[in-house]
């Protein structure tokens, strides 16, 4: 029966070749073991009934709260966790959104044995490539879960690790740093979503924070508030068009 | 064993040992020297302290002088024997010793309040019962986005001239091993993920620091957690000069401080590399949880003992038995594994979902010292309900969060200490305690921040219970052993 939904599921995704699925739902926690971080993560579409493994995103449900899921389903035919494979997968936890926790037992599912991500950042004692010259203004890109100023671990402080490694070898002049949010509503699963209107700045201000940690003078830097920058293709966002509008740009000018 | 168990044994040791062992209670500005290297006898075997560099004399030297007006210096509260800690047994040992007047038992921080008759047993019961010193905090903190009410005042310091009204908390906790500092000052990632952004800062020289000092990680440095422990602890009028930061620092950074020997033998026997001499001589800030870590020159956490996995039929049974058990104890802590749940720091905001499967090196993940090699800051539990074991000695507070509820305990959180939210103002912070070193445990009984744990079985059936974990008997003894060979 599992393999028919998830055949299914494929098929409609290939029709409309790998469509975006976006939904909320109260996630499912598949309690598999194949080792360390093995647990499934599952979610019904609403909509379509059709039950999902939203595992693969690199921020994982809560099981006491609903979660915003946008992703495409697989290619792939593996059904590790008795689910239509979501890759990529952004899970959002809605902390304004209470579930009731739900655990169900492995089933005969294997789950995931964990693999470490590609996004995953070296040590401070791997030494970070220096920039080659001829330096241009050149921009970096972080993206973020629904309505949060969180910086991702093993995706988003990865993409600040290139940059900052970028910034501090090449001759930057200032740092423009504006961020954007999706404060025009969008509709999933029945609700119309929207975030607030000052998160562009708070992900601003947080991006800000982040780099004058890492060495960069406040004085160099300025913050500004996009709004809704709308939807953008950038590889950095798996292509999603929805998460595409929560990011933050980076704008690096660098001196003649 | 119990706390009698163990006076026993020690005194059964010290009697034996009393022609050449030197004193184990360090008082202040006794002048000794302090050797290169030194062992002390516990109920487990040895602790063994190694102080790189060679001796060194104590006489002036602020750690053990008496700087403020109650006769107290550093060493009071972080006594070589109990691994620059202060084991309870220690605490009732002086009492006893000194008919409860040890600088010890000052009245600003070694009795449950200073208002209290200081005469009386009664109102040092948390530091005679549990270990525990009173810590003071402001309150409250610019930015805070929560409110304390007190609950429950036992020690009558959080209400009247103390407690909120008046600006002030009192919490409860045991002393910190000030040992092995190389390891809880070192920076493995540019990245502290529990928090989403890059490492703190140490505000006097704008660069970023390991975060893993203090149970609520007041003091990000060094330098500034002895100007703390100097105006607090010592009740310092003066700051300490310059000269005296530096002998401090000097002293802190040099001692490394391990059991070295076993119930039945060396723990530097037979291939394993326990004892403080590793210690010393290792690269810290490694992370030993994933063996694939690149870079990573020193194995998962406690392969010290992995040589003992092998088998020797040629020793005595009670050591064979115990090497292997120990063995086995650091395969369980690194293997065995459980759901982790409600745990802010770990299962929120990070990512890695809540629950999330792993085992006890997930957060106890650098190599050699079992303290996270990212920030610390994690809510086992221990201090907040419905987590914390029944502690009715202990205040208890009531917070109420004023912005964003808290993930996992809601709007209302009711806790004996709110850990690192004292230091953020932040009720996502309540209850969370920075992992603290896990080496030379047992000399240093009870623990966990509050004491929670009277034995090393206790911190055991605390994560049972906890994570409805399932360990068997075997499970745990090997466990135990493992935390007495660190
Ligand atoms: C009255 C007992 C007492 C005295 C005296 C005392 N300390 Fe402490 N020390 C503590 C306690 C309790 C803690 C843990 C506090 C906390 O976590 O909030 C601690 C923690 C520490 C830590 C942090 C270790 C870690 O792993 O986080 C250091 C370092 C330290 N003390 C150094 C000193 C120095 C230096 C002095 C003298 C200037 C001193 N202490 C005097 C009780 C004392
Ligand atoms: C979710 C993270 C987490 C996991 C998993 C975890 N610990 Fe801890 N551990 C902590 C924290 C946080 C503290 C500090 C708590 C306190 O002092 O109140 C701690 C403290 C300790 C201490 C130090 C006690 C002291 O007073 O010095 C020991 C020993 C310890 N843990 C052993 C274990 C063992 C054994 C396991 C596996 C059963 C384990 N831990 C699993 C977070 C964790």
């Amino acid at each position: 029966m599992k393999r028919v939904v998830a055949l299914m599921a494929l098929l409609a995704a290939s029709a409309g070749a790998a469509a975006e699925v976006n939904f909320i739902t109260c996630p499912v926690y598949r309690d598999t073991d194949n080792g360390r971080k093995s647990g499934c993560w599952l979610g019904e579409d609403p909509a379509s009934g059709i039950r999902y493994d939203i595992t693969q995103s690199a921020a994982k449900p809560d099981w006491n709260f609903a979660v915003l899921v946008e992703g495409r389903v697989a290619a792939s035919p593996d059904d590790p966790c008795g689910g239509a494979v979501l890759d990529p997968v952004r899970v959002s936890i809605l902390l304004d959104q209470p579930c009731t926790r739900h655990m169900i037992p492995a089933e005969g599912f294997k789950g995931r044995k964990y693999v470490l991500p590609k996004r995953n950042i070296d040590p401070l004692s791997v030494v970070r490539a220096k920039p080659q010259p001829p330096f241009a203004t050149r921009s970096f890109r972080l993206f973020f879960d629904w309505n949060s100023d969180f910086i991702a671990y093993q995706r988003e402080d990865h993409s600040l690790d290139m940059a900052i490694a970028w910034i501090r070898g090449a001759p930057v002049r200032s740092l423009t740093v504006t961020g954007y949010a999706a404060t025009t509503p969008f509709n999933v699963s029945g609700q119309a979503m929207a975030e607030e209107k000052g998160m562009g700045q708070i992900r601003a201000d947080h991006v800000a924070e982040a780099l004058y940690r890492l060495g960069i003078p406040k004085a160099k830097i300025v913050t500004r508030n996009g709004g809704d920058g709308g939807v953008i293709a950038d590889a950095l966002a798996d292509d999603l068009p929805q998460a595409s509008r929560r990011r933050v740009e980076i704008v690096a000018e660098v001196a003649e | 064993m119990t706390l009698r168990a163990v006076a026993l044994a020690l005194g059964a040791l010290l009697a034996i040992g009393a022609a050449k062992a030197p004193e184990r209670w360090w008082s202040p500005g006794e002048g000794r020297v302090f050797p290169a290297q030194l062992t002390y006898p516990n109920a487990d075997g040895e602790l063994g302290l190694v102080l790189t560099g060679g001796a060194m004399p104590t006489r002036g030297h602020p750690f053990f002088e008496p700087l403020g007006p109650d006769g107290r210096a550093c060493v009071t509260c972080h006594q070589p024997a109990d691994s620059m800690s202060l084991s309870v047994a220690s605490v009732q040992e002086r009492w006893i010793a000194t008919k409860g007047r040890d600088p010890l038992f000052a009245a600003y921080d070694g009795s449950n309040c200073p208002g209290l008759p200081q005469g009386e047993r009664a109102s040092h019961s948390l530091l005679l019962d549990h270990g525990l010193i009173r810590v003071e905090r402001a309150w409250p903190v610019a930015g805070t986005d929560m409110s304390v009410e007190v609950v429950r005042d036992p020690t009558r310091c959080n209400s009247g001239e103390y407690g909120p009204e008046k600006g002030k908390i009192s919490v409860y906790r045991r002393p910190r091993p000030v040992a092995n500092m190389k390891y809880l000052l070192a920076m493995g990632f540019a990245y502290d993920p529990k928090a989403g952004m890059p490492l703190p800062l140490d505000p006097e020289t704008g660069q970023p620091v390991s975060g893993n000092l203090m149970a609520d990680g007041r003091a990000l440095t060094l330098k500034i957690q002895m100007e703390d422990a100097a105006a607090t602890h010592l009740r310092m009028v003066r700051h300490l000069t310059p000269q005296q930061i530096a002998q401090i620092t000097d002293f802190e950074m040099r001692i490394y401080s391990a059991q070295v020997k076993g119930p039945h033998g060396m723990l530097n026997a037979g291939g394993a590399k326990g004892g403080p001499q590793t210690l010393a001589d290792s690269i810290p800030g490694q992370l030993g949880s994933i063996s694939n870590q690149p870079n990573s020159v020193s194995g998962p956490v406690w392969s010290e003992f992995a040589a003992w996995e092998k088998d020797d039929p040629a020793l005595p049974e009670a050591e064979r038995a115990f090497r292997k058990s120990v063995a086995r104890g650091a395969r369980v802590f690194r293997e065995k594994m459980f759901l982790i749940s409600d745990s802010a720091g770990i299962n929120s905001p990070v990512g890695f979902g809540n629950p999330v499967r792993n085992s006890c090196v997930f957060c106890h993940n650098m190599t050699q010292m079992g303290n996270d090699v990212a920030p610390g800051q994690v809510d086992l539990g221990t201090t907040t309900l419905p987590f914390a074991d029944p502690q009715p000695d202990l205040p208890l507070f009531r917070i109420t969060c004023r912005g964003k509820p808290h993930p996992h305990y809601g709007r209302t959180i009711l806790t004996h200490d709110p850990g690192y939210a004292l230091t953020t103002g932040k009720c996502a912070d309540v209850g969370k305690i920075t992992l603290q070193s896990n080496r030379g445990l047992a000399a240093r009984a009870p623990y966990f921040s509050n004491g929670m744990a009277k034995d090393l079985r206790g911190i055991i059936d605390y994560y049972d219970r906890r994570y409805s974990i399932g360990y068997t008997e075997q499970d745990k003894q090997d466990l135990v052993n493992l935390m007495r060979a660190l």
